[in-house]
């Protein structure tokens, strides 16, 4: 068992009980450190390797490792340090601490052999996360993270039923792939999963809630939910086929929705959806090659969405403003965030030299040769309109273009740069060398993603992505407007749920209690002299001095017999 | 946007051209191969299809004001 304390999960969680002991200069140093604390134990980890342990009579493994899992706790546990040197500044412990069990849970669940540990960690994620909207402190993020804490917790309710389900048909708690079959107890799982995964029309809570955490926690947000997800659906999920039309639509739905949106972070929101939906693909390809490139490309997605995270976190420190109707000019006052956003830009494109290159590449060559043509061209069709929002409309109109409204640019505190660097460094290296990342993948992988097929794709698909660009910008002018997404189902009727199931319901109980106040109140008011009204032929008030020593006795015997037989129902 | 840009992507354009009618002349991985320049065209109809599907959803029912849900 004492092997369990030193689980990278573990040594992050318990950072956040000692956290707070700590004194306030500290505490950012020893979250950094407990995040590289997991880190390291994560690269020391064998490479297969299990822990058993036995509870309440189930087999359970809390601790098992693999390539996958390796990979996905290696780029939890970094993006975590990261994550820690761009909040540095941010002296909130409850934030601290929520970001160290949020990260740590999403470590906890790239290494959880059964299902019983998956679900203990699953909603340590939901709950630990939900504070880092509610740390925003508005009334907007307020209500946001409400709706995102009841979605994850409707979300692990059917992920708890499915599991409870699966163990009654197969009387196994652990993980392991489950063949496609529509049978209620997979269904469940993969509903419950599917919410996290942000999976059409199960996403809503994530482009909600997501523009309206705080500018550090946003970041952490971005890396760890949804990517938990994908890892658990390459576990469990892979080859199934309905995943494959399942990614490709939330490849382009995000798409369409990030090109309608104004506010920054709610183009990166969308802009998740629509990559996550290549991962779901190539976890419904379920071949080897496609499995690797989901692994890539999550881990890619990190490194790249964070780093534009941070930078729109920047842009929102420096100027208090989020939307591209309000910014604008702002190259020159904000180069060295120009700059490190661009990085991001470029790798989520997937330009060469850049970690979205090497990692999509991998998955539409997968569909491709798998025979997903239709699928592979429309998640071509994806590159083309992620570059154009990301790389494209998001920069245009928050740097360049015309100022839109007086901006006063507060300089950045040099952790969120050193941050931001560090990111875009991770973006360039791996985008420059693949095979650092190749290497640790769950499968053998011979693929060059340097072959010049590839790059006269990328090169004529982007050239002509911005020609089209720069001939229909005047189309692309962002609007002060919302679009309307699936939370409409939930969020309008909202105030009638409440009034008939919270007001009224609060307002019947109400009543109802301060009737039977009133009633008490009579009633005691009465007894507290009966005779006054048992007797109606005296008009004159009794008075227990002028009782006859007879009637005394006989009172008190009537006391007693109440007394005895209160004691009697009391044994 | 300034001149020397253009002639940049003009170029790489051109580059991407000719490899693609000298290296990859035999290349029919997919149906896809056998049209010229079809990444050209790929990627302009992509652009172009997804401002106005965007377009035309956003007018249809989506858009609505900042204070809808308030």
């Amino acid at each position: 068992m004492t092997e369990l304390l030193f689980f990278p999960a573990v040594v992050v969680i318990a950072g956040a009980f000692i956290l707070p002991l700590l004194n306030q200069r500290l505490r950012p140093a020893a979250f950094m450190l407990f995040t590289l604390a997991a880190l390291v134990i994560i690269w020391m980890l064998p490479e297969t390797h299990s822990l058993q342990v036995s509870f309440t009579g189930y087999d359970l493994i809390p601790v098992q490792t693999d390539s996958l899992s390796k990979i996905f706790g290696t780029i939890f546990a970094l993006i975590a340090v990261i994550g820690g040197i761009y909040a540095y500044h941010n002296k909130e412990l409850g934030q601290q601490t929520s970001a160290l069990v949020y990260g740590g849970s999403a470590i906890g669940v790239a290494f959880a052999g059964d299902f019983f540990t998956l679900i203990v960690f699953w909603e340590l994620m939901a709950v630990s996360s939900t504070y880092l909207v509610w740390a925003r402190r508005t009334e907007t993020a307020h209500r946001s993270g409400m709706r995102y804490l009841l979605v994850h917790a409707f979300g692990g309710v059917i992920l708890m039923s499915g599991v409870l389900m699966h163990l009654n048909e197969t009387g196994s708690l652990l993980i392991t792939a489950i063949p496609e079959s529509f049978s209620l107890s997979s269904m469940l799982i993969l509903l419950g999963i599917g919410i996290n995964a942000a999976i059409p029309p199960l996403h809503a809570w994530l482009t909600d809630a997501y523009p309206n955490a705080t500018i550090t926690g946003a970041v952490f947000m971005c890396a760890f939910t949804t990517k938990a997800a994908v890892y658990v659906l390459l576990r469990i999920f892979p080859g199934w086929e309905i995943l494959i039309w399942l990614g490709v639509i939330m490849a382009l739905y995000g798409v369409i929705y990030a090109i309608l949106a104004n506010d920054i972070r709610v183009i990166l929101a969308y802009s998740i959806i629509s990559q996550i939906g290549y991962m779901v693909t190539a976890a419904g390809i379920g071949t080897e090659m496609a499995l690797n490139g989901a692994a890539v490309h999550a881990f890619s997605h990190i490194l790249y969405k964070s780093l534009l995270f941070m930078a729109a976190g920047a842009v929102i420190y420096s100027t208090g403003k989020s939307k591209l109707t309000e910014l604008g000019g702002l190259a020159g006052r904000m180069k060295a965030v120009l700059f490190l956003y661009l990085i991001g830009a470029l790798s989520i494109s997937g330009f060469p030299f850049f970690n979205g290159f090497i990692s999509k590449s991998v998955i539409i060559d997968a569909a491709g040769t798998s025979h997903y043509e239709t699928a592979a061209l429309l998640l071509i069709l994806t590159s083309a309109g992620t570059f154009l929002y990301t790389g494209l409309k998001l920069p245009y109109f928050t740097w360049f273009d015309k100022q839109k409204s007086e901006i006063t640019v507060r300089p950045l505190p040099k952790n969120m740069l050193v941050a931001m660097g560090a990111a875009a460094f991770f973006c360039t290296i791996f985008g420059i060398f693949p095979s650092l990342l190749y290497r640790h993948l769950p499968y053998p992988i011979e693929y060059d993603p340097y072959s010049v097929y590839h790059l006269v794709e990328v090169t004529q698909l982007m050239i002509f992505t911005f020609l089209a660009f720069w001939m229909f910008r005047k189309k692309l002018l962002p609007k002060s407007k919302i679009a309307l997404d699936t939370d409409w189902f939930y969020r309008k009727p909202a105030p009638f749920f409440r009034k008939a199931f919270v007001s009224y319901t609060d307002n019947f109980f109400g009543r109802a209690e301060n009737m039977v106040n009133s009633s008490v109140q009579m009633v005691t008011g009465k007894f507290v002299n009966p005779t006054e009204w048992l007797n109606p032929f005296s008009k004159t008030a009794p008075d227990a001095r002028t009782y006859t020593p007879t009637l005394n006795v006989l009172m008190a015997f009537v006391l007693l017999a109440f007394v005895v037989l209160g004691i009697f129902t009391v044994l | 946007m300034k001149n020397r840009y253009w002639i940049t992507l003009g170029l790489l354009t051109l580059i991407s051209l000719i490899l693609e009618f000298t290296m990859l002349v035999d290349y029919d991985e997919h149906w896809w191969n056998l049209v010229p320049a079809f990444y050209i065209i790929w990627g302009f109809t992509s652009c172009v299809l997804i401002i106005y599907v965007s377009e035309w959803l956003s007018k249809l029912f989506l858009f609505k004001d900042e204070s809808y849900y308030d």
